[in-house]
């Protein structure tokens, strides 16, 4: 029995290991057998002919050149805009967008439409007679700064998303310099994601054929040499050599990258000292200086496809668009469409298959090997694609008809060609995860596969959203690895612009280019929409049990709860509801059909048992009062008692809102006291129940001290200001149906205010007319407690973030993570009493007290 | 109490050659509340963590009611834990936390509910069961890691530091509703903490663990009034009579 149980325990170890040694092989089969047959397919001839190439000498030249003067200026274009877009308070999601858009074509588009804006006949030459020729080194470096510089801000932009804003909070304590923190202390921390986008940048230009193929002219180029060597020459053994020496620069990225990866923290910090206008106004001029630069291919290429002949008869026409769906070339255009998107869906189901499991098995699932298979992983990152596509060809020649040939080997040499990032994203979504799980699965008696399916994937929704997309996006316009592998039937839409090159029909070119862009926006935007709504489900399926009734149930109900059970006429009802007899009548029928109300024999109305359980879920719990703070204008009366305790006509401020409270059945108080702390012990006597919190801090920060001592009891509760004279005891209800704030509307007012829209408060502001004045009184229904207590631990530690009121976090700060309801009053339900002043004018025996004249 | 639920015999743990547990000799008896009390680093965790079956001793056995369980699953030996940061499965309601063990046994629906609605009742979360973990305080979530571990019938629930990351006052209530949940279901539990006031409260049994091994196995009353070594006169008698004392001190200060 129990050599049985330990013969089961280490089989099942194994099996888990077994996966991982087919996962490994899998990855060795498809990702490095085809580049060690590269090698072992060059042939001496093949040395000696490329070597002694005088075009391929200069082809490494040329290459080296153009690479090395656009990977430095894309780099530095990225710092910039991502340094500025990071440091202003300009939208952000738009600009990452438009400025990624490059991303979503493929690098022959790119340079499609340079070569049609700036070439000779080009759109500028037509146009304007601006007689440029950008064939050539021109077109190569401009064209690799549009397609290197979409990653490479991607990369330092995050760099300065994720930066720990503390080491800036510190040097403005200490007074440094702007200027001399930014040398001190951004170029130091960016160096690193400096280097690894230098890099990538670098391996991507260099080993790119999109854009040599279509602006390089005469100037020779490495990948063209082995595009060449291979498609039209079908010498392999060359194409192999020259794809040694296009893997070299994305080794050295590969090993730099390893040096220099760091994990980045979760949260994007955000400073509170806000950019000024200024410095936002500049930052938006370059950032739309460099969206103009990038949006030049786009504009051109898609301007093509509405011309007859770009160059000999540059009109209008919607020819080209039509020819979409009659163009008959080859499978026809629409076949190459379903060919993208057969291709790119597939890549992305099997993909994010296999990449979420391989993290699970490399990251979560730990063995012993777990390590050789993530650095295998991550190694598949340095091959570029071109190289991949060859030694596929050398490995499954044989396979024609059933895999070389097919879709098939176009999905799996996409599925490991842009296996890296996806299997990033997974392995970070893991390691984020509770660790324990598997280990409460193994004590509850619930299998790991289980958890695998129902806990660790649920977990990972939109990481998974996200690997899909990446693996989707990059096959709809990858050309590198399909170009040497894809057939006549299978062809993919974006190597249909290779066979539009060679017939130069440019007009084609632009239409496959702008179908592949329309496709891709479609479906990013479709990936974004789908991660929303997700995001919103999940959120409202949390609260759909709480808020159950209608508002206008709820009226009906607390009134009934309230007023007791009586004769009530509908017209009564509709007055004291002010709802219309029509809504009362079929209001009364409906909660009367729940059971929430019955009329009695002799007609008296009243709430039922399970009415009042209705209401339940709506009950106020508690009140948190705020009474910490030194109310100075009330000098000289607070010199001697905290403003809350000071009596009006000798009735003591605070207890008309404790009383308030208990009459309506809140006992929950808790009061935070700080300013004369002892002093609010006397309220026990009368209130033995009230609870006390101290802030010590009360006069050093604002009364966000005072709310961050108790922001764990916000929950279902009122907050409210402690020196406010209730004289109409409904500003507080014993149930609320939303989370709402007090006010009383004034023609003018210097008070803090906000304005009614629709019902729901906004604009809170000092000072206003035909306005609101805020009462200190609010509610915060369940959901808005949990908002609450996130974003004011939030604000509190942030940077200067104990300098607000509270009352500014929902209000303003975070305004958009609430809906808060106006709730109305009069303006002599509540008597604000803000100075000395106002005080002698409700109760005159403060006249004469003492030391009043100094204030 | 004299049942013996749970026997260590000769129990070590050595991590490449760094011994973390050397020859642990212990019974548990059935319906007791033992904790593991330790300074961080004395090896406590990992006793736990053989206890339970996550992980395999390097030397020795286990035994439940004689039964030798030291090559069994934490599953098969029916012993519970409760984590420090409790492990709820986020995406899940507090009631489908607390239901999965049974749903994934495939029990019929009615008896899942009415099961998970008794735990849920004595743990007092009724009305926050269609909550996710994330809209609960600390203390409410170790409610439902309990409840999740409770629903299952284990015969012993082991505890690693479950009050650590929580308020003081809260502490003192959780540790009332442990005891009085224990008594009901009469469940052995094993608790390990750091906090010598935590352990005197909850314990019938403490075990002290100074330098990989067992100090002093024992009643409270024993360990404060008869500390076998200096040992535990430091880290248990000293460190108790300086709290009382501090206390006593804030009292005659006011």
């Amino acid at each position: 029995m129990n050599s049985n149980s330990i013969k089961n325990r280490r089989k099942s170890i194994d099996k888990k290991e077994i996966i991982r040694v087919i996962y490994i092989a899998i990855i060795i089969v498809f990702c490095f057998i085809p580049l060690l047959l590269l090698l072992f397919n060059i042939s001496k001839q093949d040395l000696t002919f490329v070597f002694s190439d005088n075009n391929f000498k200069l082809s490494i030249i040329n290459s080296l050149i153009y690479t090395s003067i656009s990977t430095l200026c894309s780099t530095l274009l990225a710092v910039i805009s991502a340094y500025f877009l990071s440091r202003s308070s300009i939208n952000k999601n738009i600009i990452t967008i438009l400025l990624t858009l490059p991303m979503l074509i493929p690098t022959l588009s790119v340079g499609l439409g340079i070569r049609v804006l700036f070439g000779t006949n080009g759109l500028l030459d037509v146009l304007f007679n601006f007689n440029y020729d950008a064939l050539g080194f021109f077109g190569l470096i401009i064209g690799s700064i549009i397609i290197s510089f979409p990653p490479t801000f991607l990369i330092i932009y995050d760099a300065l998303r994720y930066e720990n804003k503390s080491p800036y909070d510190a040097a403005e304590i200490m007074g440094i310099k702007k200027i001399s923190t930014f040398f001190r202390v951004t170029v130091p921390y960016l160096m690193k994601p400096l280097f690894t986008a230098f890099f990538a940048c670098f391996t991507l230009v260099f080993s790119d054929y999109g854009i040599p193929m279509e602006v390089a002219g005469r100037i020779k180029t490495l990948p063209m040499y082995l595009y060449e060597q291979i498609t039209s020459l079908f010498k392999y053994g060359r194409g192999a050599l020259v794809g040694v020496f296009l893997l070299v620069p994305a080794l050295v990225s590969f090993v730099v990258d390893l040096y220099l990866k760091e994990e980045l923290s979760d949260d994007v910090s955000k400073s509170s000292i806000k950019p000024s206008k200024k410095f936002d106004f500049f930052s938006g001029l370059i950032c739309t200086v460099i969206l103009l630069f990038i949006a030049i291919p786009e504009l051109s290429f898609i301007s093509v496809s509405f011309l007859k002949n770009y160059t000999s008869d540059p009109s209008f026409t919607f020819e080209n668009i039509e020819n979409v769906f009659t163009n008959t070339h080859g499978v026809g255009l629409l076949g190459y469409i379903g060919n993208s998107i057969t291709m790119s869906l597939l890549t992305g189901i099997f993909g994010v298959i296999f990449a979420y499991t391989l993290a699970y098995f490399s990251t979560r699932n730990k063995g012993k090997a777990s390590n050789a298979l993530h650095f295998l992983s991550i190694s598949s990152i340095a091959i570029p694609g071109i190289v991949l596509g060859i030694g596929y060809i050398f490995l499954f020649k044989e396979t024609k008809g059933w895999f070389y040939g097919t879709i098939a080997i176009l999905v799996v040499v996409n599925m490991i060609h842009f296996l890296g990032s996806p299997y990033i994203m997974a392995r970070n979504s893991f390691s984020k995860m509770n660790k324990d799980y598997e280990i409460v699965g193994d004590t509850i008696g619930v299998s790991h596969a289980r958890i695998f399916l129902q806990v660790l994937l649920p977990n990972s929704i939109s990481t998974i959203i996200e690997m899909f997309s990446y693996f989707f996006l990059n096959s709809m316009i990858t050309i590198s690895a399909v170009a040497f592998l894809n057939t006549y039937a299978n062809q993919p839409l974006s190597i249909l612009i290779t066979t539009y090159e060679k017939t130069g029909n440019y007009e084609m070119q632009a239409v496959v280019s702008l179908t592949i862009l329309i496709i891709n926006l479609f479906f990013k935007t479709t990936f974004f929409i789908i991660k929303r709504v997700l995001k919103k489900k999940s959120n409202e399926r949390e609260y759909e049990m709480i808020s159950k009734l209608t508002k206008s149930q709820f009226d009906l109900l607390t009134y009934l709860e309230k007023n007791g059970r009586r004769h009530y006429t509908q017209r009564s009802l509709s007055d004291s509801i002010s709802l219309s007899l029509g809504t009362i009548n079929k209001l009364i029928k409906e909660v009367s059909e729940a059971g929430y109300i019955s009329v009695s024999d002799d007609g008296e109305m009243y709430i039922t048992e399970k009415g009042l359980s209705a209401l339940k879920p709506y009950k106020v719990k508690k009140a948190i009062i705020l009474a910490a703070g030194f109310s100075s204008r009330l000098a000289p009366v607070t010199l001697v008692t905290p403003k809350p305790l000071v009596s009006i006509n000798s009735v003591r401020i605070i207890d008309t809102l404790i009383d308030a409270l208990l009459n309506k059945g809140i006992d929950n108080i808790t009061v935070v006291r700080g300013y004369k702390k002892e002093q609010f012990d006397v309220l026990l006597e009368k209130y033995p129940f009230l609870q006390f919190v101290d802030n010590d801090d009360f006069n050093t920060t604002n009364n966000i001290s005072s709310i961050m001592k108790v922001v764990e009891r916000i929950d279902r509760c009122y907050i409210c200001e402690a020196d406010l004279f209730i004289s109409n005891e409904d500003v507080i209800s014993k149930y609320e149906y939303a989370t709402c704030y007090l006010g009383a509307k004034v023609a003018e007012t210097e008070d803090w205010c906000f304005k009614n829209s629709n019902g729901y408060v906004s604009n809170f502001q000092m000072g206003g007319e035909d306005c609101y004045i805020a009462y200190g009184i609010s509610y915060w229904n369940e959901k808005d407690s949990v908002q609450l207590r996130a974003d004011i631990t939030k604000t509190y530690n942030s940077r200067a973030g104990k300098e607000n009121f509270w009352e500014a976090i929902p209000l303003r700060i975070c305004k958009n993570n609430y809906r808060i309801e106006l709730k109305k009053c009069h303006k002599s339900d509540v008597i604000e009493i803000d100075n000395f002043d106002e005080l002698v004018a409700v109760d005159e025996s403060y006249a004469e007290f003492p030391g009043h004249e100094q204030f | 109490m004299n049942e013996i639920i749970l026997k260590a015999e000769k129990l070590s743990k050595k991590y490449d050659n760094k011994i973390v547990l050397d020859d642990f000799n212990f019974e548990v008896f059935k319906g007791e509340f033992l904790s593991l009390l330790g300074s961080s680093g004395c090896g406590k965790t990992t006793l736990l963590r053989l206890l339970v079956g996550i992980e395999q001793p390097t030397s020795g056995k286990i035994f439940k009611y004689n039964e030798d369980v030291t090559d069994k699953t934490p599953f098969q030996r029916n012993i519970g834990i409760v984590f420090q940061n409790y492990a709820l499965f986020p995406n899940m309601t507090v009631y489908d936390n607390i239901a999965y063990a049974l749903s994934a046994r495939r029990l019929p629906r009615n008896e899942i509910k009415s099961r998970v609605m008794e735990i849920i009742d004595v743990v007092g979360l009724t009305e926050h069961i269609v909550k996710k973990p994330r809209e609960l305080s600390g203390g409410q979530q170790q409610r439902v890691a309990i409840a999740r571990t409770l629903v299952t019938n284990p015969d012993i629930i082991l505890f690693d530091e479950p009050m650590s990351a929580l308020d003081a006052n809260i502490r003192v209530v959780l540790r009332k509703e442990l005891k009085s949940i224990q008594k009901k279901y009469g469940i052995t539990m094993i608790y390990v903490t750091h906090d010598q006031e935590e352990a005197f409260a909850l314990s019938d049994r403490i075990m002290v663990i100074g330098d990989n091994h067992i100090v002093q196995l024992d009643v409270p009353s024993n360990l404060y009034h008869h500390p076998k070594n200096s040992f535990v006169k430091s880290f248990i008698v000293e460190q108790l009579d300086e709290k009382v004392k501090s206390i006593l001190g804030s009292i005659k200060d006011e």
